[in-house]
């Protein structure tokens, strides 16, 4: 009798192997259907799992022998319900928005929720396998999934091309995870992460970051998620936003029960993290495509999440998965907001694109408010999670993280609202006005409209999500919980003082802000005049949030040059200039001249073995 | 570890063999009476304990195999079988002389027949398995003869070699334990110099041809470290890299039949015209690679673990070196040659039967890398009930 802790893999599973024994039968919408349905119920023995891992429960179970003598073995603690969650509750909304989006598919819809399917499958076993080699098949499994749909559209140039580099990378980056496996096996025996006790060095741990880098998308190895962006758009939001990309989270977190960690390991992750947030930010502000801007964005936000796990303090690990949970859940919701802009317009050109809250409220609104809970506006969960985080970069004096924290955040604000007003506001281009715009289909809706409602959820009331999802799981790692919170993400602890008197600060400066604008009775639609330096411009020609790319690109142009591809590219080219210079020696020694070849080869041998 | 049911493995993927040559003819005659008889002298050779008998099935075998290429009857595929036959003829010679002397011997024979023994056997193996630097046979047949020719011979013929090789590592353990570093000298060059030529080739079937060379000299590497990981890593490797290689052989031969040309990195978007040849390659390829959850996979961690044990963390670097040399090699192969829009024009039925056998077998990779227990403990009860 199989035990209930392996439901959630096996229900999603189950409904992959029908959507291909059913691929004739059903319709492609439901195709979709049993897909989100799937990740629904598999959601509901996770929740019945999150309330007895809240009781203090670590539910271990072992069922079939996977390998000669390796399990498939559990153990769901804290850390384990967080991500499950995500990946079920976040994948479900997702599946629901993807029954229209992909309806109008010609081929490849059953591939497209198989994948979806065992990429959840295999995102749960991996936060559940206590045995590691399982977990890094898991890993993979997720990688690979990650592929295929990235390369979706394989008959076009676009999607395979992004799947190659998000293959390339993230799996030879996984050999340091799978490497750090393997040696820790040597020492100790056994697969078990709870085995790796004083085994877990400093090595071992640099091996499994280099992992993590590539799955979480961290400086230098985040190149992928751009050309990532080529996958349909739920692809995007459940992979590249919600649940991928906290594999590496996963991981860095984890490493925490393997074993202490050496502080320098914590200094350099951070190193790693504000870079990567730096980095994000200003590469987001270039873009012209929407989806792309969000790729950068996610890249940054990663950066976020990772620098707070970095600190190593209970606070940090508070604010870090407080993090991963608000990313998931207003990245997704943006992501699916570019996807319904690109269904209803065929194009996520910056450039092109304009005035569409006009024709989609309902998108716009959703866009707003998780466009607001990445720029940390008040009562959303952004808010929530970036306060814990400079709270946590506070307390443990790391005053040049909170200033990085802080810089970044006001570049997120400019480039969200870069893209919010070159999207819903202003005027869009003659062929986008040209198309019969509407607002996308009502699961759509739905889809995206359940996770931004989430997103002001905890934003209003975070300590629920705190009480119930973070603290389990910040305990898991072995820390204390020290989060004090009340509604809003008020912190009432002490030594919160500065942080709340700065959020006050805020709240306040908005309130009065709003006050001043509707005592003033400005006219909405009057144009602004723009400093423009010099002469005023003329009537007809108008700055537009997209012209200021042109000033970042100019602003930061230092910055852009710590692109690492044209490295990564003079890398491979090495590689085959060796490749073709040994090909070419090879065949003129070895093919056209065998006999000499073997000659000398066997007596090089033979020496060997009378002289060794 | 117990052996593999190998007789039964090489009975599948000679039924694979032939079928998929039923569908897509790949010679006359001749072609069925030969390719039969080196399958039979190959299972002959398994069905019966060590002894010479097995030998000389196994040397027939070979030599079944030089003819199989002959029969192609191009200049490319004589001048091929040629060089086949002046690799084969003195590696039958040296293995034939080398058991003769160590005799199956647990312990070492008296100074100097051991050492000469040694030679004779490290260079008829190498010759036979195709190692650098006696690989000059393997390339030539692999671009001139058809597909299914080169599956039988890299498949059947080497992996039963392979499993020979094995067995001797049990049978007379010192052969490989008191020369281990010019064993493992051998396995590594071919391993490292097998990746960086298999990146070197152009057409498909010669970077087939290299990365069969690289994947030999991994499977080696678990032979010579030795251990129940070491030794059960070579065995499933060898499994996996028989059944990869008949589906990326296959699925080439299927497009070129199509396309009326050998595949080269300039054939682009195959996939869009043959998605079902397509996916075989791409499960084939990262299957054989040891991407999980292919069957690769299982027995990759194994020759690592083993590699990591013998030769600590400098060897396992060198072999995910090797793995990631493998996997640039093979992801340019799938995307430059079957991914992205169709450059080519296809002629002709798609072979069904034939696309129907890889689909088959690439399931099965999937399936069995998924799941090896399903497929160890399959192979204990079988070593149990014939035991």
């Amino acid at each position: 009798m199989m035990d209930p802790v392996f439901a959630p893999a096996g229900v999603l599973l189950i409904a992959a192997v029908l959507e291909i024994v059913l691929a004739r039968v059903l319709s492609r919408a439901a195709k979709g259907w049993l897909a989100c349905l799937a990740a629904a119920i598999a959601t509901l023995p996770v929740a019945a799992m999150a309330a007895r891992v809240l009781r203090g429960e670590v539910l271990t179970a072992t069922w079939l022998v996977w390998d000669a003598g390796l399990p498939v073995s559990y153990r769901i603690d804290g850390l384990s319900v967080l991500f499950m969650l995500i990946a079920t509750g976040i994948g479900a909304a997702i599946l629901l928005y993807a029954v229209r989006y992909m309806e109008h598919e010609e081929e490849g819809v059953t591939r497209f929720y198989v994948l979806m399917l065992v990429f959840i499958a295999g995102l749960v076993v991996l936060v559940c396998s206590v045995n590691l080699l399982v977990a890094y098949v898991a890993w993979e499994v997720v990688g690979l999934c990650s592929y295929f749909l990235v390369g979706f559209w394989y008959k076009q140039d676009a999607g395979p091309t992004g799947a190659r580099k998000v293959l390339v990378i993230t799996h030879l980056a996984g050999y340091g995870l799978f490497a750090a496996i393997l040696l820790l096996y040597v020492r100790t025996g056994s697969f078990l992460w709870t085995d790796a006790g004083p085994a877990f060095s400093t090595g071992i741990a640099l091996l499994m970051l280099v992992a993590a880098m590539g799955k979480s998308v961290l400086f230098p190895l985040h190149t992928w998620i751009p050309e990532a962006m080529n996958a349909p758009t739920p692809v995007s939001a459940l992979l590249h936003s919600a649940c991928y990309v906290k594999a590496g989270v996963y991981l860095i977190a984890r490493m925490y029960s393997l074993g202490p960690w050496h502080p320098a390991l914590g200094n350099l992750l951070l190193l790693v993290g504000c870079l990567t947030m730096l980095i994000g930010a200003v590469f987001a502000v270039a873009q012209t495509d929407l989806k792309r801007l969000l790729a950068f964005s996610t890249v940054s936000q990663l950066g976020y999440i990772v620098t707070g796990l970095a600190l190593g303090t209970d606070l940090g690990a508070a604010a870090g998965l407080y993090y991963t949970a608000s990313h998931a859940l207003f990245k997704g919701t943006l992501f699916l907001c570019a996807g319904a802009v690109q269904h209803a317009t065929g194009t996520r050109d910056l450039r092109k694109l304009g005035g569409l809250s006009a024709w989609m409220p309902v998108t716009t609104a959703v866009w707003l408010v998780a466009a607001a809970a990445i720029a940390g506006v008040p009562f959303t969960t952004g808010f929530v999670a970036k306060w814990l985080l400079f709270d946590a970069a506070l307390e443990a004096k790391q005053v040049l993280v909170v200033f990085v924290a802080w810089a970044v955040s006001l570049v997120t604000v400019f480039y969200f609202l870069k893209a919010t007003v070159s999207v819903f506001f202003g005027t869009g281009a003659p062929e986008v006005r040209a198309e019969r715009i509407h607002e996308v289909a009502l699961s759509m809706r739905l889809g995206m409209g359940v996770l931004g409602a989430l997103c002001v959820v905890f934003g209003v009331a975070p300590q629920v999500l705190m009480r119930f999802v973070v603290e389990p799981a910040v305990r898991a790692l072995g820390f204390t919980w020290q989060v004090q919170m009340t509604w809003f993400g008020v912190v009432t602890g002490s030594g919160a003082v500065g942080v709340t008197a700065g959020a006050a600060a805020v709240v306040a400066g908005v309130v009065l802000g709003a006050a001043a604008f509707g005592f003033a009775r400005a006219p909405v639609r009057t144009p602004v005049m723009v400093f423009t330096g010099g002469d005023p411009l003329p009537e007809d020609e108008t700055l537009g949030a997209v012209d200021f790319t042109e000033i970042a690109e100019a602003a930061f142009a230092p910055v852009y040059a710590l692109d690492p591809d044209p490295l990564y590219l003079r890398i491979w080219r090495g590689v085959r200039d060796v490749a073709a210079s040994t090909g070419d020696l090879a065949v003129r020694v070895f093919e056209e001249h065998p006999m000499p070849t073997v000659v000398a080869g066997a007596a090089i041998l033979c020496a060997g073995v009378w002289l060794l | 570890m117990s052996e593999l049911p190998w007789a039964e493995v090489f009975a599948v993927l000679a039924l694979a063999v032939a079928l998929y040559a039923l569908s897509l003819p790949q010679g006359g005659v001749s072609w069925w009476g030969l390719a039969a008889l080196s399958a039979a002298l190959v299972l002959a050779a398994r069905a019966v304990e060590p002894s010479w008998g097995k030998v000389v099935c196994l040397d027939l075998a070979e030599l079944a195999a030089v003819a199989l290429v002959w029969t192609a009857g191009t200049g490319d595929a004589v001048r091929a079988a040629r060089r086949y036959l002046w690799a084969i003829a003195p590696a039958i010679v040296c293995t034939l002389a080398g058991q003769a002397l160590i005799g199956h011997a647990v312990t070492p024979p008296a100074a100097p027949v051991d050492k000469i023994a040694l030679c004779l056997l490290l260079v008829g193996f190498a010759l036979k398995l195709g190692l650098i630097p006696f690989y000059f046979w393997l390339p030539a047949v692999a671009a001139a003869a058809p597909p299914m020719t080169t599956a039988l011979i890299v498949s059947i013929v080497d992996i039963a070699t392979f499993a020979e090789l094995w067995e001797l590592r049990q049978a007379a353990p010192w052969v490989f334990t008191e020369h281990a570093a010019i064993w493992m000298a051998v396995a590594l060059l071919s391993m490292g110099g097998g990746a960086l030529l298999a990146l070197a080739q152009r057409e498909l079937k010669r970077m087939l041809a290299f990365s069969t060379i690289a994947d030999l000299g991994l499977l080696l590497t678990g032979v010579v470290a030795g251990g129940p990981v070491g030794l059960a890593g070579a065995q499933i490797g060898a499994l996996s890299h028989a059944l990869s290689k008949v589906i990326l052989f296959g699925a080439v031969g299927l497009a070129e039949r199509r396309i009326g040309e050998p595949v080269t990195l300039d054939t682009r978007g195959l996939a869009a015209r043959m998605p079902l040849a397509g996916a075989a390659f791409v499960i084939g390829a990262l299957g054989f690679i040891g991407v999980p959850p292919g069957l690769g996979f299982a027995g990759y961690w194994r020759l690592y673990v083993s590699g990591a044990q013998y030769g600590g963390p400098a060897l396992l670097g060198l072999l995910f070196l090797v793995a990631a040399l493998d996997l640039l090699c093979y992801v340019r192969a799938i995307h430059r040659v079957w991914l992205g829009p169709a450059w080519v024009a296809v002629n002709g039925a798609p072979a069904s039967l034939a696309q129907a056998t890889l689909t088959v077998l690439a399931v099965g990779i999937v399936l069995l890398g998924l799941y090896p227990g399903m497929f160890t403990t399959a192979v204990g009860f079988a070593v149990a009930v014939v035991k």
